[in-house]
């Protein structure tokens, strides 16, 4: 069962993340998954022990520990070196997603987002991993 | 672009992901209407809070993400053009300014209306929202040039800067230009505690500064520690901030600066809230360089926060929980239930009892009735107690519509509020809010005179309205008293006999009191047309009506050129019960459901006599009975010929009442009778279910006790006590 | 009562010096008026729907809620033993203040007007000859059109004064 970590501070959007990954299509097309929600960077970090996570979906825009440092932080970590990661953002911004790609996430998502595109971004990041 | 909406397919993940669409929504909403009011607030007094001004920005955008998901299309546009000027604030590109705070303030309103539409409550506000893009266009200037980069004086980290948001760069730059120290503290933290952890360390360094990034390391001697690296700016020197903050697990050391040249620095930026000045030279005090910037600037100056842990309490992440108020009351419903069963427990124990055999069961059953009640006592108390919230909630909409109507009718008005801490019941404090609303409304419109008026009766020009809360005994009080004109009586009374609810006589022999009071009744204005503001037609007696179902009281007084109160008194928690009503003779009575047990037909056959007592035989045991007919005296005082039997049941004892109808079951706030009628048993006290109507709520223990321990005929007996005076 | 008010008419009047003036509020009840003070009377209300209340005593009438308050109606012809009537739409209830936060509403046929009194124009109960019920303070009589407040002269006018204290403590 593929483990997911979605990290966003609105509840709703997480629902929403959630109810994709947790679908039908998502389902046929990539397989079932376990999603794990942390509604903030420090959650996220307090969930990433209990991994390792296949797949990390990120927003950049959140208090204290922003996406940014994130990813970072996971890139640097033992087990989710690799791991692939989406970074789920708006189109305000754009030079805050190109670092979030200079730093090492896989792809990125601009809000808002449909359920095909989020799991086409998915599926694009997952099939990267699986090739490297 | 997202897909729009979902036709007619079944439910996808949009779908289920509503709900909770419309509460996160309405949150934030809620959330920038207070911050907005902080942000007015701040800009009358000179000193905006930068971080404020971000938090409006990240609720808007918040919004516009979720819209979009949500095909809240209106929304989004709104959202969007919102964020640019949020934006352009945030970036410091713009002054925020009072014209400024009034168009964001218009969004707030329009978001709510906003909402409504997308839950189908109302329509959709197509016309202010088209005037709204508009107003928000006119501000997105052409923004400032790029801002210099003083960045790079400081021996930074590159790595640090790299993982900066652009705007979290922008406040480094800021702090930087305005002349402030920086710091960077290492400091480790269990995961566990690290939310309680860092507020500790927010709300300590927030008097000292701003905190620009939390960076996790990855390092730290732990895996279930995380090490932090914290990025702050502040006025303070080291030494200072060092005994503020230091501790075992956190070190600071300032950020030491590349030596710069002698003499001001090179580009000033070109922000518009501070009028050109060349940027202190940072070989001066910091201290110092504020201190001239502030006294060359005019207009709003973004400085670091206010002190003041008050303004930490209110931003910090709290540990609460949103709930859905349903969920609430179906746990008090569960509640009730439970009481029936701790009843019948009692019952069972008691039957028990009198088997001696079967002793020590029995007084295991007891020891386990009493604990249940006990717990299930707390359990009240405790749902009760997370009912409670405070009255902000239903102050804060009150202070943006004291705004709005005040620009509107260009009539200045202060509003104090006092006790907006008090708690009360949550659906008080929901079903307060149209109330208050409408009085407030009311205090503005017809109550605070025209600035002109004011000043010819020498009051000052602006008006206050002061809302007031405050507990009293188990009651919580509520006033909302203006300065205004008061109520003439003359005008009261006019007003009333031309719109036909009294004559010229009985005029004469009201007292003043009475006048008042008028405004209670249908129907009653004393403006010739209900005009915008006060709401289409929604008067006072509406008031008054949704207050005492409540189980509150409303109490006017005023007068005439000095102001108008209004009282409301209210219970602190709904002493709500669930009751049965039955009809006896064409009268109504209610019967708490936690003594009744169940309720069957009857038919006068049914009864029979023994010992002299009325019975009938209930699947096979024998269930005294009595006519509530007879009992209250209500003629004819005899069992009806088909009805039906509330088994009532206390303790060890079980009685039906007959009845002739079962009109149904109801929550019901339940009042006090009278100390006048405290000698009357077998009442428990009323309900008032609107129009006036009073309901006597039956006291059933006290009824069965005065039933069955009647010694031979009960019939007799209680006929004789219905004639007593 | 009748017979009370008869006995009033005839008893001479005492002269005394002119004092301050207290108001009086005169209402009917069973063809006789009565008055009480005026800041005794919260309140005059039309009668709502009055909830009865049943074994609370022959003179309460039930019960009613005024603005969320339930107040309890007592019917001042039961309380005073005078025959009953069916009453019309005259008929008002006096809210008055029984103790506490407790309002108490009294039943009266119809309420007439405020009268200001002066001291030389009341009469204490015991001219009316006898033992008085303690609820009965004295006899008033507006002398003049100026005595009343927007009202009817005359020395035809007899009021009798009433302590409502007596009248609520059932």
């Amino acid at each position: 069962m593929r483990k997911v970590l979605v990290v966003e501070d609105s509840s709703t959007t997480r629902a929403f993340v959630r109810a994709i990954l947790e679908g039908d299509a998502f389902m046929k097309r990539l397989g079932p998954c376990e999603v794990s929600e942390a509604s903030s960077g420090f959650e996220a970090m307090r969930l990433l022990p209990r991994g390792p996570y296949q797949l990390i979906i990120t927003d950049i825009n959140m208090g204290d520990i922003n996406g940014l440092e994130l990813i970072r932080f996971v890139r640097k970590s033992e087990h989710h070196k690799t791991t692939p990661l989406l970074i789920i953002s708006t189109q305000n911004t754009e030079r805050d997603v190109e670092r979030g790609l200079t730093l090492g996430a896989d792809g990125y998502v601009p809000k808002p987002f449909s359920e095909g595109e989020l799991t086409d971004a998915c599926a694009r990041a997952l099939g990267a991993a699986r090739e490297s | 672009m997202a897909e729009q909406g979902n036709g007619g397919r079944s439910e996808g993940p949009a779908d289920k992901a509503r709900e909770e669409f419309f509460s996160e929504a309405q949150e934030l909403v809620d959330g920038l209407g207070r911050d907005l009011l902080t942000l007015d607030s701040g800009v009358k007094s000179g000193r905006v809070d930068p971080e404020l001004i971000n938090d409006v920005f990240r609720a808007v955008h918040t919004l516009k993400g979720l819209s979009g998901i949500f095909g809240a299309t209106m929304m989004t546009g709104v959202s969007h053009e919102l964020e640019d000027v949020l934006d352009e604030l945030r970036l410091g590109r713009m002054e925020v300014s009072a014209p400024v705070l009034d168009v964001v303030f218009r969004a707030v309103e329009l978001y709510g209306r906003l909402l409504s539409a997308e839950r189908g409550d109302g329509p959709a506000p197509e016309a202010e929202v088209e005037a709204l893009l508009m107003a928000l266009g006119g501000l997105t200037g052409r923004g400032a040039g790029a801002e210099a980069s003083p960045v790079a004086q400081y021996e930074l980290d590159p790595g640090l800067l790299g993982v900066l948001t652009e705007y979290e760069e922008h406040r480094l730059r800021s702090s930087i230009q305005s002349g402030l120290n920086l710091f960077k503290l290492r400091v480790q933290f269990p995961l566990a505690t690290i939310d309680t952890a860092l507020d500790d360390l927010k709300a300590k360094a927030r008097p000292l500064g701003e905190i620009i990034t939390y960076l996790p390391t990855g390092g730290g001697s732990d895996a279930d520690a995380i090490e932090l690296e914290i990025l702050m700016a502040s006025r303070e020197k080291v030494a200072t901030v060092k005994r503020e903050l230091e501790s075992p697990n956190l070190h600071i050391e300032e950020v030491a600066r590349r030596h710069v040249g002698p003499g001001p620095n090179t580009s000033a930026p070109m922000r518009p809230s501070v009028s050109p000045t060349p940027i202190p030279s940072f070989e001066a005090e910091p201290g110092t360089a504020l201190a001239q910037l502030h006294s060359h600037t005019p207009g709003t100056s973004i400085a670091p926060p206010p002190e003041g842990a008050k303004d930490v309490s209110l931003r910090s992440v709290s540990q609460t929980v949103r709930v859905d108020i349903r969920k609430l009351d179906h746990l008090m419903n569960i509640v009730g239930e439970l009481a029936i069963v701790r009843t019948s427990l009692g019952a069972m124990a008691e039957r028990l009892r009198q088997r001696p055999e079967l002793r020590e069961v029995s007084q295991e059953l007891h020891r386990v009735h009493r604990a249940f009640d006990r717990h299930l006592q707390q359990m009240q108390n405790g749902i009760l107690e997370v009912r409670m919230v405070p009255l902000a909630q239903a102050f804060d909409k009150l202070a943006r519509i004291v705004r709005q109507l005040s620009r509107e009718l260009d009539k200045p008005v202060n509003l104090v509020i006092t006790g907006a801490e008090t708690e009360l019941d949550k659906l008080l404090v929901e079903e307060l809010s149209d109330p208050l609303m409408h009085m407030i409304r009311n205090a503005i419109d017809h109550g605070i005179e025209t600035r002109n008026e004011r000043a010819e009766v020498g009051k000052p020009s602006m008006g206050t309205i002061a809302l007031n809360a405050f507990q009293k005994g188990n009651q919580v009080v509520l006033e909302v008293e203006d300065d205004g004109r008061g109520m003439a009586q003359s005008l009261l009374i006019s007003s009333a006999i031309r719109k036909g609810i009294l004559t010229a006589e009985e005029a004469r022999e009201m007292s003043p009191r009475e006048i008042l009071s008028l405004v209670f009744r249908p129907g009653f204005t004393t403006r010739e047309e209900v005009n915008e503001t006060s709401g289409r037609g929604v008067g006072m007696d509406v008031v008054k009506t949704n207050i005492a179902r409540l189980g509150g009281i409303v109490d006017l007084s005023s007068e005439e050129g000095i102001g108008t109160k209004v009282t409301i008194t209210l219970p602190i928690t709904l002493a709500i019960i669930s009751v049965l009503f039955v009809e006896v003779c064409g009268r109504s009575y209610a019967m708490p459901l936690t003594s009744v047990e169940e309720a069957i037909a009857f038919d006068s056959s049914m009864v029979r006599v023994v010992d002299g007592r009325d019975v009938m035989t209930v699947r096979g045991t024998t269930l005294p009975i009595c006519s509530l007919a007879k009992l209250f005296g209500h003629p004819p005082a005899s069992f009806p010929s088909h009805g039906f039997v509330a088994i009532a049941s206390v303790g060890n004892r079980r009685l039906g009442f007959v009845v002739d109808r079962l009109v149904g079951q109801q929550d019901i706030v339940i009042k006090a009778l009278g100390r006048t009628l405290r000698n009357v048993r077998g009442f428990a006290g009323a309900t008032e279910l609107g129009d006036q109507r009073v309901t006597l709520v039956l006291d059933v223990s006290a009824l069965v006790d005065e039933v069955l321990a009647a010694p031979g005929d009960s019939r007799v007996r209680a006929h004789g006590e219905g004639r007593a005076s | 009562m009748s017979t009370l008010s008869r006995r009033a008419h005839g008893a001479s009047r005492r002269a005394s010096t002119d004092g301050p003036r207290a108001e009086y509020l005169a209402f009917k009840l069973a063809g006789d008026t009565y008055a009480v003070r005026i800041g005794s009377v919260a309140e005059i209300l039309k009668p709502p729907p009055i909830t009865d209340v049943p074994r609370a005593g022959r003179s309460i009438v039930g019960v009613v809620s005024v603005r969320g308050r339930l107040v309890t109606v007592v019917d001042l012809r039961r309380r005073f033993g005078l025959p009953e009537s069916a009453g019309d739409a005259r008929t008002r209830i006096l809210l008055v203040a029984a103790g506490g936060e407790e309002l108490v509403g009294l039943l009266v046929d119809e309420v007439l007007q405020v009268y200001r009194l002066a001291e030389s124009e009341i009469e204490p109960a015991t001219v009316l000859g006898g033992e008085q019920p303690a609820h009965i303070i004295g006899i008033g009589r507006p002398a003049s059109v100026a005595a009343s407040a927007g009202g009817r002269r005359g020395p035809e006018t007899v009021l009798v004064l009433l302590d409502l204290r007596p009248v609520i403590e059932l």
